[in-house]
């Protein structure tokens, strides 16, 4: 043990002595280790994001949209998804306990006072904040009567709420939705941005009767549907049983495509990874290029510096070192690098975590696991790729060494 | 030393550089071995200094057969009966004077206390106790060898074995490292001396002379 010490304290003298020889590897090494922990990082970040919006969006829960997948791609909404369609899912699937309908009408300008703002109308149940799991925070939901009597009332997202009362309490005030008075009950808490970007708290939320009536001129059709089942094991079976059930009522022969399409949580994680792989793809092979260049240059350096310190081996061997000293010796001085070097590698990605969280627009998250992994890797480069110098360095004959 | 032979191969060629050399140096000696370049007394250094090992012969150190040993008993031997000396000095250089002298502990097989009051008190006696904390780099040629030999000294070896000690000093310093060895072999320790130098090895109660491989009394 006391050996070990002495050769380690040997290993850090050197590390310090030969300053340039540390920098270059540690910096090489540093980078390498920056952004594979980037990846990991990146990678944790995306999963955990993925595990909160699927949250929020309800494990349990899928969303019908009108249209089918090939529409939707090409961008056309389509609304195929009736009133009645809604009704019959209520009466035949026992399972399910929310069923709630929605359909939405974008740049209405809405005011209050001589303050004019364009948002997004939502047109839904009394249901719409829990079944979105997004609670009000200052008054109520609209009620069911409210839904029956298409009566002027609505909730009002936290960005509206910015845009047109200062500093006023929104609730029991009046606000005109294209030049129609609206009563404001309740105010929904802050949301976010959806996976997409899109401001989720830019919106007013009205009972769907109002807005299919006064804003759309609409009697049947909604835009999308939202199920929520008690069962969340059995989703995709659920989701199956949907479409067969939604196929049978809109007639669609078994040849034809459906005309809507169900999103369930995986659907979501798809979509995800699709968004955060090339990044995460991108980062993988520069970190690993970068690592086995790292490699390559602590390797040369440490060559170049067991020729230059022939003497130094030489006069170690003569007064008692063994062979396995000497290795010892130059690996704990590649490992002692190689660790500064992923120490300060994570550190840099740490740093450059702000600017990259800035261009992709998703979450990285540095955890333990990202360092373990940084620190398992410098420890790897400073093995594999200081063996051979050491391994070098002891294989030397003491009286070829000694002569320089 | 009994019949001490050491062949090298060069090309396909062997060459004997020792041929049967006989040598019986008793404890507390001060032996001079003379020879110019070319007449094997590199090669016998390296064999009295455990640095390599004969072709054939027996080779008895503080009773001991060491001529068949492996490389890491090799290496305590040197490290525990062997100290050197070397023309080049062979400090390290970014280690301190201090440091330097305590190199030969750091390889000892059982940890033992007080090494650094030891190294202090060598340093004392070759008359750098206050240079301690100073770079190899900071000191004359003279100083930088007295260094060397308080490193030979520090695990209380009982042969020193001086390879052209004074080689690269100038004939003052020379005569002040002598000293210094001499001082060492009336204490006690056996002194080996590999010089061309007849004034050095002058120092010497013994002189030997090697010449092609055989040596001469």
């Amino acid at each position: 043990m006391d050996r070990l010490f002495n050769l380690f304290s040997q290993s850090i003298r050197a590390v310090t002595s030969f300053k340039m020889r540390t920098f270059f590897c540690l910096l090489s090494v540093a980078l390498g280790v920056a952004s594979i922990t980037t990846i990991v990082a990146a990678t944790e970040g995306a999963y955990k994001k993925a595990l909160e919006i699927v949250e929020r969006f309800g494990p349990d829960a899928l969303l019908i949209i009108g249209g089918g997948e090939e529409q939707r791609a090409v961008g056309q909404r389509q609304k195929t998804i009736t009133l009645s369609d809604v009704e019959a899912i209520k009466q035949t699937f026992d399972s399910a306990y929310l069923v709630v309908p929605m359909t939405s009408t974008g740049d209405i300008t809405v005011s209050y006072k001589n303050k004019k703002y364009q948002t997004r109308i939502i047109g839904s149940t009394s249901d719409y904040s829990s079944v979105w799991t997004w609670p009000v925070i200052q008054g109520s939901d609209f009620t069911e009567e409210d839904v029956k009597g298409l009566h002027n009332v609505g909730l009002i997202g936290q960005h509206v709420v910015n845009e047109l009362f200062a500093d006023e309490d929104p609730v029991g005030k009046y606000i005109l939705v294209n030049r129609i008075p609206v009563e404001i009950v309740g105010v929904l808490t802050e949301r976010g941005t959806s996976p997409t970007g899109a401001n989720l708290d830019d919106r007013i939320i009205l009972p769907i009767t109002t807005v299919m009536r006064k804003l759309q001129n609409e009697t049947q059709y909604v835009s999308v549907l939202r199920v929520r089942f008690y069962d969340q094991k059995n989703l995709y079976y659920y989701v199956e049983e949907l479409r067969s059930f939604l196929r049978n009522r809109h007639g669609i022969p078994p040849e034809d495509p459906d005309d809507f399409t169900i999103i369930s949580p995986k659907e979501i994680i798809k979509f995800l990874v699709a968004l955060t792989g090339s990044l995460v793809a991108f980062l993988g092979v520069t970190g690993v290029i970068s690592l086995i260049v790292a490699g390559f240059v602590l390797a040369n350096l440490f060559l170049l510096s067991v020729q230059e310190r022939r003497q130094e081996i030489g006069i170690r061997r003569a007064t008692g070192a063994k062979r396995k000293d000497i290795l010892m010796q130059f690996l704990g001085e590649s490992v002692i690098i190689t660790t500064l070097g992923g120490i300060a590698g994570f550190l840099v990605a740490f740093a450059g975590k702000e600017l990259l969280t800035l261009i992709a627009e998703f979450p990285i998250e540095f955890s333990w696991k990202a360092f373990a992994v940084g620190l398992f890797l410098s420890w790897v480069i400073g093995i594999g790729f200081g063996l051979q110098p050491a391994k070098r360095a002891s294989d030397l004959n003491p009286i070829e060494a000694i002569r320089g | 030393m009994e019949d001490i032979r050491k062949t090298y191969r060069m090309g396909n060629q062997d060459v004997e550089v020792l041929k049967g050399i006989n040598l019986n140096i008793e404890k507390g000696e001060f032996v001079s071995i003379m020879g110019t370049s070319g007449s094997g007394k590199t090669t016998l250094m390296n064999i009295i200094g455990c640095l390599d090992v004969p072709t054939s012969g027996r080779y008895v150190l503080a009773d001991r057969e060491v001529s068949h040993l492996t490389d890491d008993e090799l290496s305590v031997i040197r490290n525990e009966h062997i100290g050197f000396v070397f023309q080049n000095f062979y400090l390290l250089p970014y280690a301190t004077v201090l440091e330097n002298v305590l190199l030969p502990t750091l390889y000892i097989e059982h940890y033992r206390d007080g090494s650094e009051k030891h190294a202090r008190e060598l340093l004392q006696l070759v008359g750098l106790e206050a240079r301690a904390k100073f770079k190899p780099n900071q000191l004359s040629g003279g100083e930088q060898q007295r260094v060397a030999i308080a490193r030979a000294l520090i695990n209380n070896p009982e042969l020193v074995l001086a390879d052209e000690p004074t080689g690269q000093l100038d004939s003052k310093t020379t005569e002040e490292i002598m000293n210094i060895l001499t001082t060492m072999n009336k204490q006690g320790k056996t002194v080996i001396l590999i010089t061309h130098d007849a004034a050095v090895a002058g120092y010497a109660t013994r002189i030997t002379h090697i010449k092609d491989g055989i040596i001469f009394e």
